[in-house]
């Protein structure tokens, strides 16, 4: 079973990406690597990020140990946020 | 010293001046007696650092250190509303206190300044005298830096950053909650980090995070509200929206506040993020003098009309700033470390063929951008993708700033 989620790029991801917001095609149940995998095939400039980025669900961060498990549902929101350093 | 009574009580004039917070009810007098008895420390007197300083030397925290060891550019002036025209070359923390002395007269509180770079040898004797630490710095070695400081010495830190539209606000290590390391265990690599010199900010938005550091601190200090403790603030500027990410809690097996740290003093930062602890950028040195040509040099070419292409490599926004006549835009994105269009290619392929340029008389294409560092990598890409062209590419050293410096007085610098 698979759902369409909305993603939304902050900061460096969004220059890398080019967008701020894009939908995406993921499992609705699958592990916190599966999940980045997904993300960094289809957008492959943010691989030079070096996974130095954040990614919340409905503004929840999601935890960054490979295995565990990421539950989605239609319509949830995925956010990528590296860190800010300036000021 | 202020004696025991007069941190325990409020004077005549405190009350006049701070009657306006003091009426709220969770406030109150104890809550300026929190501000009055405390000791904050403010690392970096820029975009961040301005307006933190400015509200919390205006509510009452009794101490205000003032942290950095860089001096006032004109080029801050938009952001930095402490400063102005005449501090220009001062250093910015004495800037921020004698503005703080003339704009804010608040002649009840005492500004500490500490001109100096914090590093590993210095940063716990500066920190373990405050009772909060606001990160307002400008670059990742420093915020390693002090969250690894707050954590070994057990102080809060208030960590805000601003970039383009973009800022961020938390606080870290309070009341067990996590810290950067917890959040970003790794550094970034350096070279996607983009700092206000080349990415550009809106004065604003330094002052929105900066003014929300302030508020966290004064919720910290009197124990009101609830803090952005284990919640990232996340602001866009462009569409005016704030998002609050919860974050995850402490992290048992964090390097520096987990239950077994393998960081238990502070590290050389420069080292571990690859970078230096300032937003100045290094000059880059990637090629041979062979590929490179001197501003003044390149000016004798225009003067006899030698047959060339100028490829002005900076993004369109700055080039409506300013440019050399005659040249070809070919933006390269820092980031990508890619230019953005490969038209080029026949553009230059066709004034080849108009110039008669052969293998033995090549074309040369010169490469500029603003300070000569971009450009260096464009000229190491061109010589691949222009292999097949009767070209010679080179790079005009030192970019607009040395055409600025040594050709053209009148041209502007940005």
């Amino acid at each position: 079973m698979g759902c369409e989620v909305r993603v939304v790029f902050f900061a460096a991801a969004k220059e890398l990406v080019g967008c701020r917001e894009a939908s995406l095609s993921v499992p609705s149940r699958l592990s916190f690597s599966e999940l980045k995998d997904i993300l960094l095939e289809k957008y492959e400039a943010l691989k030079i990020l070096e996974s130095n980025f954040i990614l919340a669900k409905n503004q929840e961060y999601l935890d960054f140990e490979g295995d565990a498990l990421v539950v989605f549902k239609s319509g949830d929101e995925l956010a990528v946020i590296p860190p800010i350093s300036g000021g | 010293m202020k004696d025991d009574y007069a941190m325990a009580h409020l004077s005549n004039a405190e009350v006049a001046r701070y009657g306006r917070q003091l009426i709220l009810e969770d406030f109150a007098v104890k809550g300026q007696l929190a501000l009055k008895n405390a000791s904050v420390l403010i690392v970096g007197c820029g975009g961040l650092g301005c307006p933190t300083a400015s509200y919390l030397s205006a509510a009452g925290v009794g101490i205000l250190g003032l942290v950095d060891y860089d001096c006032v550019e004109i080029n801050n002036l938009h952001r930095q509303v402490l400063h102005d025209e005449e501090k220009v070359g001062m250093n910015k923390a004495l800037s921020i206190a004698a503005s703080l002395k003339k704009q804010v007269l608040n002649s009840l509180i005492e500004t500490r300044t500490h001109e100096i770079l914090l590093n590993k040898d210095n940063a716990m004797g500066v920190i373990s005298t405050y009772d909060i630490v606001v990160d307002c710095s400008d670059n990742v070695p420093t915020r390693y830096l002090l969250n690894d400081a707050c954590v070994l010495l057990n102080k809060p830190l208030v960590s805000g950053s601003a970039l383009r539209y973009d800022g961020q606000l938390t606080v870290y290590h309070s009341d067990g909650g996590p810290c950067y390391r917890c959040i970003f265990p790794k550094p970034p690599p350096p070279y996607t980090v983009a700092n206000c010199s080349d990415g550009g900010v809106l004065g604003m938005v330094p002052g929105i995070i900066g003014t929300l550091q302030a508020l966290e601190v004064v919720k910290l200090l009197t124990k009101t509200g609830d803090t952005l403790r284990g919640k990232l603030m996340i602001f866009d500027g462009a569409s005016s929206s704030f998002r609050k990410i919860k974050l995850r809690e402490r992290r048992e097996d964090c390097s520096v506040c987990g239950r077994c740290p393998t960081i238990t003093e502070l590290q050389d930062y420069e080292l571990l993020c690859g970078a230096s602890a300032n937003d100045k950028d290094a000059d880059v040195d990637l090629l041979d003098e062979f590929d490179r040509v001197e501003v003044k040099e390149y000016k004798r070419i225009v003067d006899v009309s030698s047959p060339h292409i100028l490829l002005d490599v900076r993004p369109k926004a700055e080039v409506s700033i300013c440019v050399i006549p005659g040249s070809i835009n070919l933006p390269f994105n820092s980031l990508t470390r890619q230019v953005c269009d490969e038209s080029y290619v026949g553009q230059i392929s066709e004034r080849c063929v108009e110039c008669n340029s052969s293998p033995d008389q090549p074309l040369p294409v010169f490469v500029v951008c603003r300070r000569g560092n971009d450009s260096q990598i464009v000229v190491e890409t061109l010589k691949k993708t222009l292999e097949q062209l009767p070209v010679v590419v080179k790079d005009l050293k030192g970019g607009l700033h040395a055409w600025a410096s040594d050709v053209d007085p009148e041209f502007p610098v940005y």
